[in-house]
């Protein structure tokens, strides 16, 4: 077991509950839009699919400072939150939250777009023709089918917001116990005189945790991939 | 590897070194003191065949660069303790070391938020910070973050105000939550706040309440020619004059 101190714990503790509140958000966000993309037809959809996928290509940090622009307490939408509902976002772990679920929606979208599209459509018209409508084909037939492939790409999502550092930190700062999660935690350790011991146990543990989900994820896509052939 | 191809490989590290072999002054140099530096450095090059690059950041995170091996010819730390910790680790030529300039502690509010503080009165800080975060440097690597907490620490604020301290990896970060509004106040040197538009000072931290705050300069061991060249120019009037415009202050003996 590595040397931890209970403030790396708190990283890891944090780091988990990020994840996964990101992860339960994130998934039926990046399934409406898999959806969209997988069976829509519409004008602007490669904007669509570019606007999505743009988190993955940019910056960390770029995406980060997006983020701080548009939901920071003096942004359009952050200030708006906070008159009317009081929601603020900056040195929150909610925050936190909305920076995850911005990295990791490409990734999610990507796996259960793809699941979709193994989803026979012919199937999706014959329970067209059986009475169905869209709502209903989508919950009893499309979700069903897709389910493997989903999860994968939720455990896909929930490792990559384990992993989230640049654009968090851009947008909530490293406050201990509210944004600094593992990776967080990490970078603070690794900037202190003696912290390198710390830096270098929790990177083991990131890793560690990063290639379970990996492992599973993988596992969970080829179950997809033979329940469906 | 084919022979063509070991030539080309050859001949493009040749190119490489050659490039380097003109006069290089590469500085790292605490966040506080790099736009400073910048400027001196814009007027030390006009008419000279040398190029002075500086690297800001944390003073921490550029000793721990140093210690790793990072190419600088020149270190700029915000505190003693940094420049110290390169000496030892036998980084930096304990000879060439000298305080280049001094600074202030202030406490900053955004510029349309801004209403003075008593830091005599116990109540006034904790109470006009509100639950609201106190934007600092990471006090374990950042030398103002280290200064705030002593500072703090002497007036007796320093537990009522460590659980809303919001913790910035260099100063110039603590400065922009303030100015963004994420963060009530922060502690920043008296240069910081004199740079950034955004906010206004709301009280400045008595020399008695913290230890003096300097900026000593140090040669990298195995640092270029022209490094010592630029440190000497450092040292002169022209130089004198820049840091005096950005508020920095003759270091404290």
């Amino acid at each position: 077991m590595p040397e931890l101190s209970p403030a790396a714990w708190s990283a890891i503790a944090l780091s988990f509950k990020v994840a996964a509140v990101a992860t339960l958000w994130g998934v039926p966000v990046a399934t409406a839009l898999a959806l969209l993309l997988a069976r829509g037809r519409f004008p602007g959809k490669a904007l669509l699919d570019g606007l999505i996928h743009l988190p993955l290509v940019l910056p960390p940090v770029v995406t980060g400072y997006a983020l701080l622009l548009l939901l920071g307490r003096k942004g359009p939408i952050g200030a708006f939150l906070d008159q009317q509902f009081g929601i603020v976002f900056a040195f929150r772990w909610t925050g936190a939250v909305v920076a995850a679920v911005v990295m990791a929606l490409p990734i999610i979208v990507r796996a259960i777009r793809l699941s979709i599209e193994a989803v026979d459509v012919r199937l999706e018209q014959a329970s067209g023709t059986l009475g169905a409508g869209r709502v209903a084909t989508f919950f009893l037939v499309t979700l069903p089918l897709s389910l493997p492939g989903i999860l994968a790409g939720a455990t896909l999502g929930f490792a990559k917001a384990l992993g989230e550092f640049g654009a968090t930190i851009t947008f909530v700062s490293n406050i201990p116990g509210e944004t600094r999660t593992i990776a967080s935690a990490i970078y603070t350790a690794s900037q202190t005189p003696d912290g390198d011991a710390e830096a270098l146990a929790l990177s083991a543990v990131a890793a560690v945790l990063g290639l379970i989900a990996l492992v599973a994820s993988e596992l969970l896509a080829r179950r997809a991939r033979g329940a469906l052939s | 590897m084919s022979k063509p191809l070991l030539l080309a490989a050859l001949a493009l590290g040749a190119f490489v070194t050659a490039a380097q072999a003109a006069d290089q002054v590469r500085i790292f140099a605490a966040a506080s003191v790099a736009p400073s530096l910048q400027k001196i450095a814009d007027a030390y090059v006009a008419g000279k065949d040398v190029a002075v690059t500086i690297t800001p950041a944390a003073s921490g995170a550029l000793a721990k660069q140093i210690e790793a091996g990072a190419p600088a010819d020149v270190f700029v730390s915000a505190d003693r303790k940094w420049m110290d910790y390169t000496v030892e680790k036998g980084l930096v030529d304990k000879a060439s070391v000298f305080d280049l300039v001094g600074n202030s502690l202030v406490l900053v509010a955004a510029k349309d938020a801004a209403a003075a503080v008593d830091l005599a009165d116990k109540a006034a800080l904790p109470a006009a910070l509100g639950e609201e975060r106190l934007a600092v440097g990471e006090a374990k690597s950042v030398p103002a973050g280290a200064y705030a907490e002593e500072a703090l620490k002497s007036l007796g604020l320093y537990d009522a105000l460590a659980p809303r301290f919001a913790p910035a990896e260099n100063v110039r970060v603590a400065l922009q939550l303030v100015a963004r509004g994420e963060a009530k106040l922060g502690i920043v040197y008296g240069t910081d706040a004199a740079a950034e538009s955004g906010v206004a000072v709301v009280a400045t931290f008595p020399e008695t309440s913290h230890a003096p705050i300097v900026y000593p300069i140090g040669l990298v061991k195995g640092a270029g020619p022209a490094a010592a060249g630029f440190v000497t120019y450092l040292k002169g009037p022209e130089a004198a004059a820049v840091f005096s415009a950005a508020g920095f202050v003759k270091p404290a003996e």
